[in-house]
């Protein structure tokens, strides 16, 4: 990086102090990142890296621009060793490169579109276009190069799914880059000012809905142990049912929504065993049909959750009753519940090994379980 | 009351078309591709309103409207803000709920201040050209606009609540500090974008983008609040509804504990906060068995000791929660007593005084205890309660927020607990059938 610094700076035809300065200030937005809603943390160096190269122009300053992402990225490494463990900054290596290597993708593309763009129309408008374009192309790149590194046995048309619902983000990140480099040659000391009010107000959106997310999903978790801690159910059988369910559910290439869902669902499937606690219902003795209606009437005082009370109200529906047909409205997360419910149960209660417990789901295969489900969850054992 | 409202709403619609009338004869109307734009935009903001956290839950509008009175210039700045702000007076539950009368007032109101607080501005636009020497100026010129615009706007609305519904104190007064700061910010804010527009027309869409997308997180941002605090309210409704005595318990509680902290002068989200601690104190008892809770006469020691544990091991549960942590400490904290004893719940040793919010949930639950019907008694008057919060304040209770829950009770006219029922003894023979 060092010498695509130096080569870059060195063809360049904007001044040694410049390319510097710009550099600088990348990486000092390096120290400041925005949580989206995949997990993955966008570094504000992004919105410099934009910029940088629209600011540092003409157009075809291919070095500059380069050279300049080069040293920001450069110097924002230095940064991130010597005060690494801070919480808000990219901590992870393949992160950092993952970035860095965006940035100079980005510079790289926006020059080459911008040049290509200027033949046809004005400059104004080859900017304009350059720009859009080297942020689809970043894009693209970080949506694809997340989902391949980041994760390691996770379906990757699943991550890919999920990295592009970060674009809000992305755009935010960009827009400001661009808005700042705008109004800079006019508006001189305003601009920082005219442009971070408005993205303030965006990163403390996405920061805020980021940390609410994260409660939500920790309160459902909590809510769906108590009747563990009260010793109604398994210790953590919640949890490792959610997780193996959320497994399969990408697996077999749900959606995102619908991927949260299935882990609400899983999480919360054995909820109405709290209602254990009372003596008449013990003396009258339960089924696992009961378990699930009591689950799910609880689950539905919560109005948004109906969807996910309905998923487990169906928790326990056979795939297919012998000598009928299958249901066709049966969801697909119930099935995944059920299926990884007695996978649980299997290894954990019954002290099966794991190819003892795939055999019982084998054998149930397409009347208990749907053996589309048995296989995936045959994929994710093996592979673990 | 219909007829007041229809009158009302004659008068401020005369009122705004006399306002953008003054409006039209002194001003000209900015060119319409730049004003069509703003309209767009504008409507949208309204249209959407979204909490944004607990100082601001209005719309930007105002903050829309001072964009744009700047951004026309001199000479434009009230009637283009006053059109836009005649186009766009309508929200989504107006328009579900079908408040015509509401929504003219509204119109009247807003098209008042807007055409105000473009006069304001006038002054402090620059002569010639626009350049960045101007900005300070008209970024002080755009917050006291924005004051106006407000003032007028609260100053109708008061006026109208108190002919309709003839109430004298009408409610945002009170919260006047915190309002004036959020005007002044989106009028500094407002003037701003206004002024960028003069010298740099390409940044408004890219700065309208940026808060559109800002206004959609902020959107599922107040969606997941909701979907969290219905969760749990939920969760702890169905979870308490199986059992007679203690049902609607909960909600009593939070709804007295609220009272309390907001005669204390609790706002935002110290309120927001003993109001949950309130929905999750009682939730300990659910991993309780149930024969434990019900059961008539007193607890045995192993019994008591098993209730306190199982109340711990929940708290423990939620407290893994972090934004729950610090309701569950105050939840935790309420059976300690004022002077120090009584036990406590988790990370609370003997000896130390509860938190003034755990003194109010425990005056709160005390209260509800009290006046409502339980397995071994049926509901004591309300007199009766204040009587004995009263005898035990400064000892088990703090005296200040038991005052505070008599006085805000007495105040709202609600009354709780059995109408004549004055001693413990008699409400105990009632229940188990000796008396009378």
């Amino acid at each position: 990086m060092l010498a695509i610094a130096f080569i870059g700076i060195g063809r360049s035809e904007s001044s040694l102090v410049s390319v510097t300065v710009a550099g600088i200030l990348i990486a000092a937005a390096a120290l400041v990142t925005v949580p989206a809603s995949s997990g993955n943390r966008f570094s504000l160096a992004l919105a410099a890296a934009t910029a940088v190269p629209l600011l540092i122009g003409p157009i075809f300053d291919f070095g500059g621009a380069v050279g300049a992402v080069a040293v920001g990225f450069l110097s924002g490494w230095i940064v991130l060793k010597l005060f690494g463990s801070a919480e808000h900054l990219i901590t992870a290596n393949s992160d950092f490169l993952r970035q860095s290597f965006g940035a100079f993708l980005f510079a790289a593309a926006y020059v080459v579109l911008a040049h290509a763009a200027g033949m046809v129309v004005g400059s104004a408008s080859a900017n304009l276009i350059g720009a859009v374009g080297a942020a689809l192309v970043w894009f693209a790149f970080e949506t694809v190069a997340w989902a391949l590194f980041t994760y390691d046995r996770v379906s990757r048309r699943y991550l890919i799914k999920l990295a592009v619902e970060d674009w809000p983000v992305a755009f935010s990140l960009f827009a400001v880059g661009a808005l700042f480099a705008y109004v800079l040659p006019e508006l001189g000391w305003w601009a920082p000012v005219v442009a971070l009010l408005p993205y303030s107000f965006a990163h403390l959106a996405f920061y805020r809905s980021h940390s609410a997310r994260v409660t939500y999903s920790q309160t459902i978790r909590s809510l769906a142990r108590i009747p563990e801690v009260a010793g109604l159910s398994p210790d953590g059988h919640s949890d490792r049912t959610a997780e193996l369910a959320v497994a399969v559910a990408t697996d077999l290439g749900l959606n995102p929504d619908e991927v949260r869902m299935v882990e609400y669902a899983a999480r919360l499937h054995d909820i109405g065993r709290i209602t254990l606690n009372e003596l008449n219902i013990i003396k009258v003795g339960f089924t696992d049909d009961d378990i699930a209606r009591w689950g799910a009437e609880i689950i539905s005082e919560a109005p948004y959750l109906t969807e996910v009370a309905a998923l487990v109200r169906q928790q326990h529906d056979p795939y297919r009753r012998p000598g009928e047909r299958k249901d066709p409205d049966l969801p697909i997360p119930s099935k995944i519940i059920k299926a990884a419910s007695a996978y649980d149960h299997a290894t954990s209660e019954l002290g099966f090994s794991a190819l003892e417990a795939l055999e019982v789901l084998h054998r149930g295969a397409a009347y208990d379980y749907d053996p589309d489900v048995v296989e995936g969850i045959r994929h994710i054992v093996m592979t673990r | 009351m219909q007829a007041i409202k229809v009158r009302l709403a004659v008068a401020y619609a005369a009122l705004g078309v006399a306002a953008l009338a003054v409006a039209m004869l002194t001003q000209e109307f900015p060119p319409l591709r730049d004003w069509a734009p703003f309209a767009v935009v504008a409507f949208l903001t309204v249209y959407h309103a979204v909490e944004v956290n607990d100082h601001l839950t209005a719309s930007p509008a105002a903050m829309i409207f001072l964009a744009t009175a700047v951004a026309f210039g001199a000479g434009h700045a009230a009637l283009g803000a006053a059109a836009i702000s005649a186009v766009s007076p309508v929200t989504k539950s107006d328009i579900a709920e079908r408040r015509i009368a509401l929504s003219v007032i509204n119109w009247g109101q807003t098209v008042v201040a807007a055409v105000m607080a473009g006069f304001v501005l006038e002054p402090f636009f620059p002569d010639g050209a626009w350049s960045q020497r101007d900005f300070p100026l008209v970024a002080v010129g755009a917050m006291l606009a924005s004051m106006v615009y407000h003032l007028v706007n609260w100053g109708l609305v008061s006026f109208a609540v108190r002919v309709v519904y003839r109430k004298r104190e009408v409610r945002p007064w009170s919260r006047m500090g915190s309002i004036l700061q959020s005007t002044v910010v989106m009028g500094f804010v407002g003037g701003l974008l206004g002024a960028t527009y003069h010298l740099v027309p390409v940044a408004l869409p890219l700065i309208f983008a940026l808060f559109g997308v800002g206004y959609l997180a902020f959107s599922s941002l107040s969606e997941l609040r909701e979907a969290q605090e219905a969760t749990l309210r939920g969760f702890i409704k169905a979870l308490e509804a199986k059992d007679l005595y203690t049902r609607g318990h909960t909600e009593r509680v939070a709804y007295f504990s609220q009272l309390i902290a907001e005669r204390m002068n609790y706002r935002g989200t110290r309120l927001e906060r003993v109001r949950w601690a309130a929905l999750i104190h009682d939730v300990g008892k659910l991993a309780v068995p149930r024969d434990l809770i019900r059961k008539r006469g007193p607890l045995e020691d192993e019994e008591y000791l098993q209730l306190q544990t199982h109340a711990h091991v929940v708290e423990d549960l939620l407290a893994e929660v972090e934004f729950l942590r610090p309701m569950v400490e105050i939840a935790s904290g309420h059976h300690s007593r004022f002077d120090g004893g009584g036990y406590g719940g988790t990370g609370h040793a003997h000896g130390t005084a509860p938190s003034q919010e755990a003194r109010i949930l425990a005056v709160a639950d005390a209260f509800d205890a009290m006046t409502s019907t339980r397995s071994y008694r049926v509901a004591l008057s309300q007199e009766f309660a204040f009587q004995e919060l009263r005898s035990n304040a400064g000892t088990q209770f703090d005296p200040e927020v038991v005052e505070a829950l008599v006085q805000s009770v007495v105040e709202s006219g609600e009354r709780y607990g059995s109408p004549n029922l004055g001693s413990e003894q008699d409400a105990r023979y009632i229940a188990e059938g000796k008396f009378r």
